[in-house]
């Protein structure tokens, strides 16, 4: 029995290496002070970071990400929001209908998805002349990421204490920001910062439906790695890894996180 | 809030996936009969000719089957690797077993681009597995590791293997732990208490961890068009091409669509066979 646990750890710290080795080459790739990504590497060097800065492209990239990720992320914990306390306090028999219906573009392939809004949009005429588009797409994927992170924080919420502040005269506007916001606070955040890193990671919708000449900062990674071979993929990969994942450290150590992913 | 006056919650959302979301889908059905354009994205008037061209060359056919085939050994290949895993990270008395979790997820927060890319650093003809090797001794020339759908698997196991873990682990953690106790008290041996007890138990995980990874291989773009580069496609790369490179429109939505098919009946059939009882 002991041999069988060891065994298992053992094929577990495998997988474990299996799922960082990928991360860890594009982190290490970018150190190297070659002019193309070679193994085992050149010398260390900053070099490519120092490039980065100087690219505009990606920079511009980086930006309209961010923008993106930020305007889809507060339309989506809005949205959200709404639907998930309708969905747990006011369903009643159409819980289930609704649940599917929030978490459709989750369930639906998003090649498809693309098509039939890049089709759309374009039969009434917006087309892709502006991010209207790309942000409707964004806010569509981060959407299900919101309601299931608020849903899953307002089931675990007595409907009592409403109808006490209720009865203590509290008003609606004073009982959702005083009683409701605080105790699904946890989901909104955790909520808000899936949407903001899957916005940030969409790529499929985001090359349909972008606009001439904008571009994503996934798109443009995309776009340079198809002809270019130099580390300085590798190091804005690095910093958009460090980004996110020192995003999602410090609101977890500030607010603490729960997954309510699946 | 009154009751009455709840409906409002909802209509932010009902707006958005009824105006952007369910007309879309209806209207791409349509726009997958449309007759190609000259300069616009589609002409006036419908065919079925889209469908013909898919369905009578073997091109799209095989390729479509390649596509499958990629998805189900992707599928397989993530629940060999992620079930032990699962089960491990299900322990609550794990040790570290916030870090473990914490690698689990840390794919999610590194975006797909990125991950693949890294791929093709490791699998590439002078990349790194391929170097070390011969830097061993242990080849001679590159063992061809990209470019091909050997590549394309690895590297989708790798993408998608979270959305196989995550799933069957929280079904296992739902599984009271005094029913593995109680068939051992019975005489059950280790092996079969997995067997018929817990494998059992952690279905719906696993059913559910099967269709999502599936679903997501068939319908990925950037992993095999990175992978692939030009020598291997996935129907989902061709639909992208014919969308944006070729400018079909409506041929790209009868591909996409056949694909989505394809993939729906797929599903159906595999829950079929597993007995699955949805939610």
């Amino acid at each position: 029995m002991i041999m069988g646990r060891t065994v298992l750890n053992l094929y577990c710290l495998l997988v474990y290496a299996f799922l960082l080795a990928p991360i860890f080459v594009v982190v290490g790739a970018s150190f190297n002070a070659g002019e193309f990504l070679t193994f085992p590497p050149q010398g260390l060097s900053f070099r490519w970071y120092v490039t980065f800065f100087h690219n505009e492209v990606f920079l511009r990239a980086i930006v309209t990400s961010l923008w993106i990720a930020s305007v889809a992320t507060v339309f989506s914990v809005v949205i959200g929001t709404m639907a998930a306390i309708y969905y747990v306090h006011f369903a009643g028999r159409r819980k289930e209908m609704i649940r599917v219906a929030a978490l459709s573009p989750l369930l639906l392939p998003e090649i498809l998805t693309a098509i039939a809004l890049l089709f759309f949009l374009y039969d009434i005429g917006i087309g892709t002349k502006t991010m209207f588009g790309l942000l409707v797409g964004h806010v569509l994927l981060t959407l299900p990421f919101v309601f299931m992170n608020v849903s899953a924080s307002l089931e675990g919420y007595d409907t009592d204490w409403s109808m006490a502040a209720r009865s203590l005269g509290a008003r609606p506007f004073t009982r959702f920001r005083r009683i409701v916001l605080p105790l699904i606070k946890p989901g909104l955040i955790g909520g808000a910062l899936f949407s903001f890193v899957i916005s940030f990671d969409v790529f499929t919708i985001s090359l349909l439906l972008k606009s001439i000449g904008t571009a994503t900062l996934p798109i443009q990674l995309f776009d340079y790695l198809k002809t270019n071979y130099t580390p300085e993929a590798a190091a804005v990969s690095t910093l958009s890894i460090v980004a996110t994942v020192s995003v999602v450290v410090i609101v977890e150590k500030v607010v603490g996180l729960k997954v309510h992913k699946f | 809030m009154r009751q009455r006056y709840a409906f409002l919650l909802l209509l932010p959302a009902g707006i958005l996936l009824t105006v952007f979301l369910a007309i879309p889908y209806v209207s791409v059905f349509l726009s997958a009969f449309r007759v190609p354009g000259e300069g616009t994205p589609y002409g006036d008037g419908y065919t079925l000719g889209n469908f013909a061209r898919i369905f009578t060359d073997w091109f799209y056919i095989g390729q479509a089957l390649n596509t499958m085939l990629i998805g189900a050994v992707t599928t397989l290949a993530t629940l060999i690797i992620g079930l032990p895993v699962a089960f491990q990270l299900a322990r609550p008395e794990l040790r570290l077993r916030g870090l473990f979790y914490g690698i689990v997820l840390s794919p999610l927060l590194v975006g797909i681009v990125i991950r693949s890319y890294g791929w093709t650093i490791l699998l590439g003809n002078n990349g790194v597995i391929n170097r070390t090797l011969r830097g061993w001794g242990w080849i001679d020339g590159p063992m061809p590791l990209m470019y091909n759908t050997l590549g394309i698997v690895i590297a989708l196991t790798h993408v998608f293997l979270p959305f196989m873990i995550l799933p069957i682990m929280s079904a296992v953690q739902g599984i009271d732990p005094s029913v593995a106790s109680a068939a051992r008290s019975l005489g059950a041996r280790r092996l079969s208490v997995i067997r018929r007890i817990l494998l059992p138990l952690a279905m719906p995980g696993i059913q559910s961890g099967c269709i999502l990874v599936f679903v997501l291989a068939l319908s990925s773009y950037v992993t095999p068009a990175l992978i692939g580069g030009l020598r291997v496609k996935t129907t989902a790369v061709t639909v992208v091409d014919a969308m944006i490179d070729t400018f079909q429109w409506p041929f790209g939505a009868a591909l996409a669509l056949t694909l989505s098919v394809l993939g729906g009946a797929s599903v159906l059939l595999f829950a079929r066979a597993t007995r699955m009882k949805w939610k």
